[in-house]
Protein backbone atom coordinates (compact mmCIF):
# COMPACT_ATOMS: atom_id res chain seq x y z
CA UNK A 1 0.00 0.00 0.00
CA UNK A 2 1.05 3.72 -0.50
CA UNK A 3 1.85 5.59 2.67
CA UNK A 4 -1.26 8.01 2.32
CA UNK A 5 -3.52 5.01 1.06
CA UNK A 6 -5.46 3.86 4.24
CA UNK A 7 -8.09 1.20 4.69
CA UNK A 8 -11.12 3.65 4.94
CA UNK A 9 -13.01 1.08 7.67
CA UNK A 10 -10.00 1.36 9.87
CA UNK A 11 -9.34 3.85 12.49
CA UNK A 12 -7.00 6.38 12.57
CA UNK A 13 -6.36 5.97 16.38
CA UNK A 14 -4.17 3.97 18.01
CA UNK A 15 -5.30 0.69 19.12
CA UNK A 16 -3.97 -0.23 22.68
CA UNK A 17 -4.65 -3.87 22.16
CA UNK A 18 -2.02 -4.46 20.07
CA UNK A 19 0.74 -3.60 22.84
CA UNK A 20 2.98 -6.22 23.56
CA UNK A 21 2.49 -7.86 20.23
CA UNK A 22 5.93 -8.34 17.78
CA UNK A 23 6.06 -8.79 13.93
CA UNK A 24 6.75 -11.72 12.15
CA UNK A 25 10.52 -11.98 11.51
CA UNK A 26 11.98 -10.36 8.40
CA UNK A 27 15.47 -10.85 7.11
CA UNK A 28 17.54 -7.58 6.07
CA UNK A 29 20.44 -7.82 3.62
CA UNK A 30 22.87 -5.26 4.48
CA UNK A 31 24.06 -3.96 1.24
CA UNK A 32 26.91 -1.83 0.30
CA UNK A 33 25.10 0.49 -1.76
CA UNK A 34 22.14 1.13 0.91
CA UNK A 35 24.95 1.74 3.40
CA UNK A 36 26.41 4.27 1.09
CA UNK A 37 23.37 5.82 -0.27
CA UNK A 38 22.36 6.28 3.67
CA UNK A 39 25.56 8.00 4.62
CA UNK A 40 25.80 10.17 1.58
CA UNK A 41 22.34 10.94 2.53
CA UNK A 42 23.16 11.87 6.24
CA UNK A 43 26.49 14.07 4.37
CA UNK A 44 28.99 11.65 6.18
CA UNK A 45 32.12 11.26 4.13
CA UNK A 46 33.88 8.34 6.26
CA UNK A 47 35.41 5.87 4.32
CA UNK A 48 34.57 2.85 6.84
CA UNK A 49 30.75 3.53 5.34
CA UNK A 50 32.08 3.02 1.88
CA UNK A 51 35.35 0.90 1.19
CA UNK A 52 36.41 -2.02 2.49
CA UNK A 53 39.99 -1.75 2.66
CA UNK A 54 39.62 1.44 5.09
CA UNK A 55 37.07 -0.92 6.89
CA UNK A 56 39.54 -3.33 7.20
CA UNK A 57 42.66 -1.06 8.33
CA UNK A 58 40.09 0.66 11.14
CA UNK A 59 39.76 -3.18 12.73
CA UNK A 60 36.51 -4.32 10.54
CA UNK A 61 36.20 -7.26 8.93
CA UNK A 62 34.25 -5.67 5.85
CA UNK A 63 32.62 -1.75 5.39
CA UNK A 64 30.40 -1.00 8.30
CA UNK A 65 26.95 1.31 8.58
CA UNK A 66 26.33 4.41 10.30
CA UNK A 67 24.79 4.45 13.21
CA UNK A 68 21.81 5.52 12.74
CA UNK A 69 21.44 2.67 10.13
CA UNK A 70 18.77 0.05 11.13
CA UNK A 71 16.01 3.16 10.32
CA UNK A 72 16.44 1.91 6.85
CA UNK A 73 15.43 -1.65 8.35
CA UNK A 74 11.25 -2.17 7.70
CA UNK A 75 9.37 -4.73 7.73
CA UNK A 76 7.89 -5.95 4.28
CA UNK A 77 4.14 -5.56 5.36
CA UNK A 78 3.58 -2.08 8.11
CA UNK A 79 3.29 -3.67 11.15
CA UNK A 80 -0.71 -3.04 12.02
CA UNK A 81 -0.10 -1.03 15.20
CA UNK A 82 0.86 1.67 12.89
CA UNK A 83 -0.68 1.52 9.33
CA UNK A 84 -3.46 3.19 9.07
CA UNK A 85 -2.21 5.98 11.74
CA UNK A 86 -2.68 9.87 10.10
CA UNK A 87 0.91 10.94 9.17
CA UNK A 88 0.05 14.27 9.59
CA UNK A 89 -0.46 13.56 13.25
CA UNK A 90 3.09 11.45 13.51
CA UNK A 91 6.17 13.12 14.77
CA UNK A 92 9.60 11.36 15.70
CA UNK A 93 10.03 11.57 19.50
CA UNK A 94 13.07 9.83 20.54
CA UNK A 95 15.08 7.39 19.15
CA UNK A 96 17.93 5.09 20.83
CA UNK A 97 20.88 2.50 18.70
CA UNK A 98 22.60 -0.37 21.32
CA UNK A 99 25.11 -2.79 19.51
CA UNK A 100 27.21 -5.86 20.26
CA UNK A 101 29.13 -5.02 17.42
CA UNK A 102 28.82 -2.31 14.12
CA UNK A 103 26.24 -4.16 11.49
CA UNK A 104 28.65 -5.26 8.30
CA UNK A 105 27.95 -4.91 4.60
CA UNK A 106 26.97 -8.35 3.21
CA UNK A 107 25.52 -9.89 6.36
CA UNK A 108 21.54 -11.02 6.89
CA UNK A 109 20.11 -9.83 9.88
CA UNK A 110 16.43 -11.57 11.15
CA UNK A 111 14.36 -8.57 12.82
CA UNK A 112 11.61 -8.15 14.37
CA UNK A 113 9.30 -5.07 15.50
CA UNK A 114 7.84 -5.29 19.07
CA UNK A 115 5.24 -2.76 19.99
CA UNK A 116 6.00 -2.02 23.51
CA UNK A 117 4.14 0.67 24.77
CA UNK A 118 1.57 3.76 24.54
CA UNK A 119 1.58 6.20 26.92
CA UNK A 120 -0.46 9.45 26.76
CA UNK A 121 0.74 13.54 27.93
CA UNK A 122 -0.71 16.36 27.67
CA UNK A 123 1.83 19.16 25.57
CA UNK A 124 1.31 22.93 24.55
CA UNK A 125 -0.32 21.71 21.52
CA UNK A 126 -2.99 19.48 23.69
CA UNK A 127 -3.19 15.94 24.32
CA UNK A 128 -0.40 13.08 22.37
CA UNK A 129 0.58 9.77 22.21
CA UNK A 130 3.97 8.19 22.86
CA UNK A 131 4.04 4.94 21.18
CA UNK A 132 7.16 2.86 21.56
CA UNK A 133 8.35 0.44 19.64
CA UNK A 134 11.60 -2.17 19.62
CA UNK A 135 13.36 -3.65 16.29
CA UNK A 136 15.76 -5.99 17.57
CA UNK A 137 17.99 -7.96 14.83
CA UNK A 138 20.37 -10.89 15.18
CA UNK A 139 22.27 -13.10 12.56
CA UNK A 140 20.80 -16.01 11.31
CA UNK A 141 22.60 -17.92 14.10
CA UNK A 142 20.47 -16.22 16.39
CA UNK A 143 23.78 -13.88 17.53
CA UNK A 144 21.94 -10.64 18.65
CA UNK A 145 23.54 -7.89 16.72
CA UNK A 146 21.36 -4.58 17.93
CA UNK A 147 18.24 -2.63 19.36
CA UNK A 148 16.44 -0.28 17.66
CA UNK A 149 14.05 1.30 20.55
CA UNK A 150 11.89 4.29 18.90
CA UNK A 151 9.39 6.50 20.27
CA UNK A 152 6.74 8.19 17.92
CA UNK A 153 4.65 11.21 19.14
CA UNK A 154 1.09 11.23 17.71
CA UNK A 155 -0.75 13.79 17.70
CA UNK A 156 -4.46 14.73 18.78
CA UNK A 157 -6.54 15.07 15.21
CA UNK A 158 -6.89 18.42 14.98
CA UNK A 159 -10.77 19.67 15.70
CA UNK A 160 -11.23 22.68 13.18
CA UNK A 161 -9.71 22.29 9.75
CA UNK A 162 -7.58 25.29 8.19
CA UNK A 163 -8.09 25.71 3.90
CA UNK B 1 44.03 5.72 20.43
CA UNK B 2 42.76 9.70 20.63
CA UNK B 3 43.55 10.55 24.09
CA UNK B 4 40.39 11.75 26.34
CA UNK B 5 39.55 12.72 29.59
CA UNK B 6 36.18 13.63 31.16
CA UNK B 7 35.55 17.27 30.80
CA UNK B 8 36.37 17.29 27.21
CA UNK B 9 34.43 18.81 24.47
CA UNK B 10 34.02 18.70 20.88
CA UNK B 11 31.79 20.22 18.26
CA UNK B 12 30.39 19.23 13.66
CA UNK B 13 28.55 22.03 12.23
CA UNK B 14 26.35 20.27 9.58
CA UNK B 15 24.67 22.26 7.32
CA UNK B 16 22.86 24.65 5.79
CA UNK B 17 20.10 21.58 5.74
CA UNK B 18 18.34 21.89 2.11
CA UNK B 19 14.91 20.23 0.95
CA UNK B 20 17.14 18.14 -1.65
CA UNK B 21 18.95 16.46 1.76
CA UNK B 22 15.07 15.45 2.97
CA UNK B 23 14.76 14.09 -0.15
CA UNK B 24 17.95 11.84 0.01
CA UNK B 25 17.30 11.00 3.07
CA UNK B 26 13.44 9.95 2.47
CA UNK B 27 14.30 7.95 -0.29
CA UNK B 28 18.09 5.93 1.67
CA UNK B 29 15.94 5.95 4.85
CA UNK B 30 12.71 4.83 3.22
CA UNK B 31 10.23 7.19 5.36
CA UNK B 32 8.13 9.06 3.20
CA UNK B 33 6.54 11.13 5.40
CA UNK B 34 5.42 14.34 2.89
CA UNK B 35 5.86 16.55 6.20
CA UNK B 36 9.64 16.18 5.07
CA UNK B 37 9.25 17.28 0.96
CA UNK B 38 5.77 18.81 0.61
CA UNK B 39 5.36 22.12 1.30
CA UNK B 40 0.88 22.46 1.19
CA UNK B 41 0.73 18.88 3.18
CA UNK B 42 3.62 20.31 5.69
CA UNK B 43 1.50 23.37 6.09
CA UNK B 44 -1.94 21.83 6.29
CA UNK B 45 -0.28 19.45 9.18
CA UNK B 46 -0.21 22.80 11.28
CA UNK B 47 4.01 22.53 10.60
CA UNK B 48 4.51 25.66 8.68
CA UNK B 49 6.58 24.31 6.29
CA UNK B 50 8.34 21.21 5.70
CA UNK B 51 10.77 19.62 8.82
CA UNK B 52 13.94 18.03 8.72
CA UNK B 53 13.26 13.87 9.39
CA UNK B 54 14.86 13.78 13.37
CA UNK B 55 16.63 10.96 12.12
CA UNK B 56 18.72 13.10 9.90
CA UNK B 57 19.45 15.22 12.86
CA UNK B 58 20.39 12.08 14.85
CA UNK B 59 22.76 10.84 11.91
CA UNK B 60 24.79 14.21 12.40
CA UNK B 61 24.93 13.52 15.81
CA UNK B 62 26.35 9.76 14.60
CA UNK B 63 28.91 11.80 12.69
CA UNK B 64 29.78 14.34 15.67
CA UNK B 65 30.63 10.82 17.56
CA UNK B 66 32.70 8.83 15.05
CA UNK B 67 34.65 12.30 13.78
CA UNK B 68 35.67 12.52 17.32
CA UNK B 69 36.33 8.96 18.24
CA UNK B 70 38.59 7.84 15.16
CA UNK B 71 38.28 5.18 12.78
CA UNK B 72 39.07 2.42 15.66
CA UNK B 73 36.26 2.88 17.59
CA UNK B 74 32.63 2.25 17.47
CA UNK B 75 29.27 3.61 18.48
CA UNK B 76 28.17 0.96 21.60
CA UNK B 77 24.50 3.14 21.86
CA UNK B 78 23.76 6.07 20.77
CA UNK B 79 20.26 7.84 22.48
CA UNK B 80 18.11 10.97 21.48
CA UNK B 81 15.28 13.32 22.03
CA UNK B 82 13.73 15.43 19.13
CA UNK B 83 13.97 18.83 20.90
CA UNK B 84 12.33 21.12 18.33
CA UNK B 85 12.46 21.07 14.47
CA UNK B 86 15.15 21.45 11.85
CA UNK B 87 14.04 23.18 8.54
CA UNK B 88 16.02 23.45 5.36
CA UNK B 89 18.02 26.64 5.59
CA UNK B 90 19.44 25.40 8.98
CA UNK B 91 22.85 24.71 10.25
CA UNK B 92 23.04 22.43 13.54
CA UNK B 93 26.04 22.86 15.72
CA UNK B 94 26.66 19.47 18.10
CA UNK B 95 28.43 19.63 20.67
CA UNK B 96 29.70 16.75 22.59
CA UNK B 97 31.04 16.17 25.89
CA UNK B 98 32.96 13.15 27.79
CA UNK B 99 30.71 12.41 31.08
CA UNK B 100 32.90 8.61 31.86
CA UNK B 101 35.45 6.51 30.95
CA UNK B 102 35.35 2.52 31.98
CA UNK B 103 37.69 0.53 30.87
CA UNK B 104 35.87 -2.99 29.66
CA UNK B 105 37.57 -6.42 29.09
CA UNK B 106 41.08 -4.30 27.98
CA UNK B 107 38.66 -1.82 25.86
CA UNK B 108 37.39 1.16 26.71
CA UNK B 109 33.81 2.17 27.15
CA UNK B 110 33.80 6.50 26.75
CA UNK B 111 29.71 8.10 27.73
CA UNK B 112 29.01 11.22 26.03
CA UNK B 113 26.51 13.70 26.45
CA UNK B 114 25.51 16.04 23.07
CA UNK B 115 23.08 18.33 22.39
CA UNK B 116 22.74 20.17 19.05
CA UNK B 117 21.37 23.51 18.11
CA UNK B 118 20.33 25.79 15.68
CA UNK B 119 21.48 29.43 17.05
CA UNK B 120 20.33 29.49 20.40
CA UNK B 121 17.87 26.84 20.05
CA UNK B 122 18.22 23.23 21.16
CA UNK B 123 17.38 20.88 18.28
CA UNK B 124 18.41 17.36 19.79
CA UNK B 125 20.01 16.53 22.66
CA UNK B 126 21.07 12.58 23.45
CA UNK B 127 23.66 10.66 25.18
CA UNK B 128 25.99 7.80 23.68
CA UNK B 129 28.42 5.58 24.44
CA UNK B 130 31.18 4.71 22.14
CA UNK B 131 33.88 1.85 22.28
CA UNK B 132 37.52 2.37 21.55
CA UNK B 133 39.41 -1.09 21.14
CA UNK B 134 42.48 -1.89 23.36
Amino acid sequence: MTLSGRDSQATTEIDRSLVGSASEPFVVEVEKGAIRRFAEAIGDPDPRYRDRTAAQAAGFPDIIAPPTFPVTFRSPEEPVWTRYLDRRRILAGGQSFEYVRPIRCGERLVCRVHFVAVEEKSGRSGRMEFLHQEIRGATEGGEPVFVHRRTTVYRAARVEKRQ
Amino acid sequence: MPSYEVGETFELDRGPVTTVQLVMYAGASGDFNRIHYDLPFAQEAGLGGVIAHGMLTMGFAGQLLTNWAGPRAFVKAISARFVSSVRPGDTVRLRGTVTAIEPVAGASIVSVDFTGAVQDREVISGAAKMAFPA
